[in-house]
């Protein structure tokens, strides 16, 4: 994979370079603020482009803001924005505008693995929406939610799903045969009335457009 | 009036007053045009006048000394006692005094007439000092009969020009021109009169006795047109000065009520005379003595008119002097009647009843005086009585509550009959100006309005600012002014106490908005520093691992074990970070509060507004929900929170309820506590309603504008 990455911390930036470089992919490009940013991306048109939030001059959503640019102006570089603390509410309506787009906490970086196939995940038109955010999204239930007629093993994956996660990762996750699996997706997309669809991408952002639209606020 | 004065030599009586040296024409009603220009200063021309003016000053001083020599016989006289030593060093006030102030005025303005009349006026009557040593006894004697009317000449004169020199009209030519012919005409033939002199000086021979002219005129009556002429000039002077009373404005006005306050002290003076002859059989050198004073008053008032110093004190002066005159007449009155009276009851004059009489009067003086002053102002002072009268009234209604003393401004303006007039208050402490509505100004604003300073026990309360005119009148702007300085001292005390106290609001939410902003920062550094470096590390270690030979797999849990603590403290970090703002403040109070209530242990009920008010508000906000839900759940062992967040035009209400146990208080030091102060700072309300066993309602109320 192509990838630029913009962060203005250099420790933060030269180390995710040096895992993802460790993981076979190119970092061609590491720049420190957003203006730097779509340059490149303009200049190298990458797969994939890992953004900081809050970037120089204003530390507020420079990044984010760069990334609905790089959206429109390079749909075919793929999006993966790291932040700091749950600001999710932007994160999840960039989600579930479409495929290839990820919002991560930094920390989650630590996980390496998990990391990387979250970065790939979403250069294959994927998704990928922080556990943080999920659970925000999923909580708390209501009495007159259709969430709450789900069972807990039904939440725990839909979570996942939300995630950004197919199948197999489901079950290897949960330790179940991916047959469970997708039972469990058959009843989850029918109790919350979605339609049924093979495709893990598409069906990742019905749940999320889902969650984003039965969550309060 | 600023028009036709010249530099530096403004007036200033009572309050100081500044005004502006160039004021717009036409704001001025009348200005008198008596003038000193600097330029005149210069003028050979003026020089020339002033010499003159100084010479014949000494001739009439010249005169005097004369006729000083004469009564104290150095120099023989036609007669002894030609005039009594007690009676000459009134003559030689009654000369010196228009002397003098026609001097004072003609070195000052060389070409006013008015210090020509009183300098000649003064001197030509003097000739007669010296005129036996001239002409001899008989000449001197002849002609002594013949000036008489010239020591009521120069009255005449001034009563038409007075107070700026000039006639009144074109048409007054007429009547000076003819008053002087009347007096000139008069002396003339008087010279020729052919009459004997009666005894005592038949001895004296006539020189122009038996003269064919001088018994045509007495047998035709030709002197008497003439004669009648004279009274005419004397009534006409009457005339002229009441039709320039009349017609008066603004300073002119001023300088006739000099006039007229000392023309007044005359029939006083002749009253006296006239009541003295009555009971004291002849008033003597005392009545004299009176003359003399009203003709002094008079001569100087004339000079106070023309030069214009000290000007604007007489409305005050013939206030005070009607006041104190009618007073005596009445004490006196009522001194008389009593002893009378009481003469009648009791033995006539009794020691008994000169005292009760005394007494009486000596305690009905102060209610008199303050009667017969409101009388006084009532009549003859309409404009300030009614002013005052409206400044007591607004006072009455300040005590009773119905005005608020901040409304004096328009009060006054009313009261002066200067809509356009506006107070504005002294602050001392931050030396400015505040008008009723707290708006302030370092400066007082340039303009044509002139300012008059109001002060309250000589310490400076509040400046008005009026229209120049209001100068004029001195009583009304004084009086006014005077009732209303409890009233300003009030308003102003109260203008600068709120002035202070929007002023510690203001520091209170400016440190509160420094405290948020702190908290701010903080929270960024927590994120961006400490946080980013955690990860890194992490990073650093997860690479590590990961660059490890496959033998040394046996480090890997190690190496989890060390990237899990990391993990830890950046889930601590976030933990702080969130408690000192939580950064989902961002996205506004609602989805704050939306988070907030996420992470409840019971279900929580959330109403807020989608829009945006400013940070530090939804932050005070948040922390009151915070707060109280922990309240909540931790003390009240509530099952159920509601919170609600409404926007109400300019203020956000925050209440949160639950069904817990209740009985809450706000104690100092508490949580509780602490948020009521929270709010406070923000100038908002806190409330707790917590009855024990109804669940607990909080409610915060924060202004908020935008």
């Amino acid at each position: 994979m192509q990838i630029v990455i913009a962060d203005d911390t250099v420790l933060l930036r030269e180390g995710l370079a040096g895992l993802l470089e460790d993981a076979g992919h190119t970092v061609v490009a590491r720049v420190g603020d957003a203006q730097a940013l779509l340059a490149v991306v303009a200049e190298h048109e990458p797969d994939l482009a890992i953004v900081d939030v809050r970037m120089p001059p204003t530390y507020e959503d420079e990044g984010l803001r760069a990334a609905v640019e790089i959206r429109h102006t390079h749909p075919q570089t793929a999006i993966l924005v790291l932040s700091q603390h749950v600001e999710g509410r932007h994160a999840v309506e960039l989600v579930s505008s479409g495929g290839g787009f990820g919002y991560l906490l930094k920390d989650r970086v630590l996980d390496v693995d998990e990391f990387l196939e979250a970065a790939e995940r979403v250069c294959r038109g994927g998704s990928a929406l922080d556990p943080e955010v999920v659970k925000q999204l999923l909580a708390p239930p209501r009495e007159d939610d259709a969430l709450s007629a789900l069972t807990p093993r039904e939440r725990e994956v839909l979570g996942l799903m939300a995630e950004g996660k197919n199948n197999a990762a489901i079950a290897r996750q949960l330790w179940l045969t991916e047959k469970t699996v997708e039972t469990h997706v058959r009843s989850i997309l029918g109790k919350l009335d979605l339609p049924p669809d093979a495709d893990t991408n598409r069906r990742v952002l019905a749940v999320v457009t889902y969650l984003r639209r039965a969550a309060p606020a | 009036m600023g028009l036709t004065l010249g530099p530096g030599k403004r007036s200033h009586i009572g309050t100081t007053t500044e005004r502006p040296s160039a004021l717009a024409p036409g704001c001025v009603s009348v200005p008198a045009p008596i003038a000193v220009f600097p330029a005149e200063a210069n003028d050979p021309g003026m020089r020339g006048l002033r010499i003159a003016a100084c010479a014949v000053a000494l001739g009439t001083v010249t005169e005097l000394t004369v006729g000083a020599l004469h009564v104290l016989e150095v120099i023989p006289s036609r007669e002894e006692n030609w005039i009594p030593l007690s009676i000459y060093p009134f003559i030689v006030v009654a000369f010196l005094a228009p002397t003098v102030v026609g001097l004072l005025i003609a070195l000052q303005q060389p070409r006013n007439t008015i210090a020509w009349i009183l300098l000649l006026g003064a001197f030509l009557p003097t000739l007669q000092l010296s005129a036996e040593q001239l002409v001899g006894p008989a000449w001197s004697f002849q002609s002594e009969a013949a000036t008489l009317p010239l020591l009521f000449a120069w009255p005449v004169a001034i009563a038409f020009v007075f107070p700026n020199g000039r006639l009144l009209s074109s048409r007054w030519r007429w009547v000076a021109g003819s008053a002087v012919v009347s007096f000139a005409g008069t002396i003339l033939l008087k010279l020729f009169d052919p009459e004997a002199y009666p005894p005592p000086n038949q001895e004296i021979r006539n020189p122009v006795l038996g003269n064919d002219f001088g018994q045509f005129v007495v047998e035709t009556g030709l002197w008497i047109p003439f004669a009648l002429g004279v009274l005419v000039s004397l009534f006409a002077g009457v005339v002229a000065v009441v039709i320039r009373f009349r017609r008066s404005v603004g300073n002119e006005r001023l300088q006739m009520l000099w006039l007229v306050w000392a023309a007044m002290l005359t029939p006083l003076a002749l009253t006296y005379e006239v009541l003295a002859n009555i009971w004291l059989g002849g008033g003597g050198d005392t009545s004299f003595l009176l003359l003399m004073a009203a003709e002094i008053a008079l001569v100087t008032a004339i000079g106070i008119a023309v030069v214009r110093y000290r000007l604007y004190a007489i409305e005050r002066l013939v206030n005070r002097t009607l006041v104190y005159v009618t007073l005596s007449f009445l004490l006196l009155g009522a001194y008389a009647g009593l002893t009378l009276g009481l003469g009648v009851v009791v033995a006539s004059g009794s020691d008994w009843v000169v005292a009760a009489a005394t007494l009486v009067v000596a305690i009905a003086f102060r209610p008199l005086r303050s009667r017969v002053q409101e009388f006084v102002d009532r009549k003859f002072s309409r404009a300030r009585y009614e002013g005052v009268r409206h400044v007591r009234e607004f006072e009455d209604e300040v005590r009773e509550g119905r005005r608020a003393p901040e409304e004096i401004g328009p009060v006054l303006a009313e009261a002066l009959g200067d809509p356009g007039a506006e107070v504005l208050f002294w602050l001392p402490e931050t030396g400015a100006y505040a008008d009723a509505a707290g708006e302030t100004a370092a400066d007082l604003p340039e303009d044509d309005r002139a300012r008059t300073e109001i002060t309250r026990e000589g310490v400076r309360t509040a400046v008005v600012r009026h229209d120049p005119r209001v100068l004029e009148r001195r009583d009304l702007l004084n009086g006014v002014i005077a009732a209303a300085s409890l009233s300003v001292e009030m308003a102003r005390l109260r203008v600068e106490l709120r002035l202070q106290l929007a002023e510690v609001e203001a520091s209170r939410t400016r440190i509160v908005e420094a405290g948020y902003e702190e908290r701010r920062r903080l929270e960024r550094d927590l994120h961006d520093g400490a946080q980013q470096r955690l990860v890194s590390l992490g990073m650093h270690v997860r690479r590590l691992q990961r660059s490890l030979p496959r033998e040394a797999a046996i480090l890997s849990p190690a190496f989890d074990q060390i990237v899990d603590e990391i993990g830890a403290a950046i889930a601590d970090l976030r933990h702080i970070a969130a408690g000192v703002r939580p950064a989902r403040l961002d996205d506004g109070l609602s989805a704050a509060l939306t988070d907030l209530a996420r992470s409840a242990p019971v279900p929580v009920d959330v109403e807020a507004p989608g829009e945006r008010v400013a940070p530090s508000i939804e932050a005070a906000a948040y922390f009151v929900a915070c707060e109280a839900l922990t309240n909540a759940v931790k003390y009240a062992s509530a099952s159920r929170v509601s919170m609600r967040a409404v926007r109400e035009s300019d203020t956000l209400h925050v209440s949160v309820s639950d069904d817990g146990v209740g009985g809450a208080v706000l104690r100092r030091g508490s949580g509780l506590a602490g948020l009521r102060d929270r709010v406070a700072a923000h100038g908002g309300t806190f409330e707790v309603v917590s009855p024990r066993g109804e669940g607990t309602r909080i409610e915060a109320v924060i202004p908020c504008k935008s």
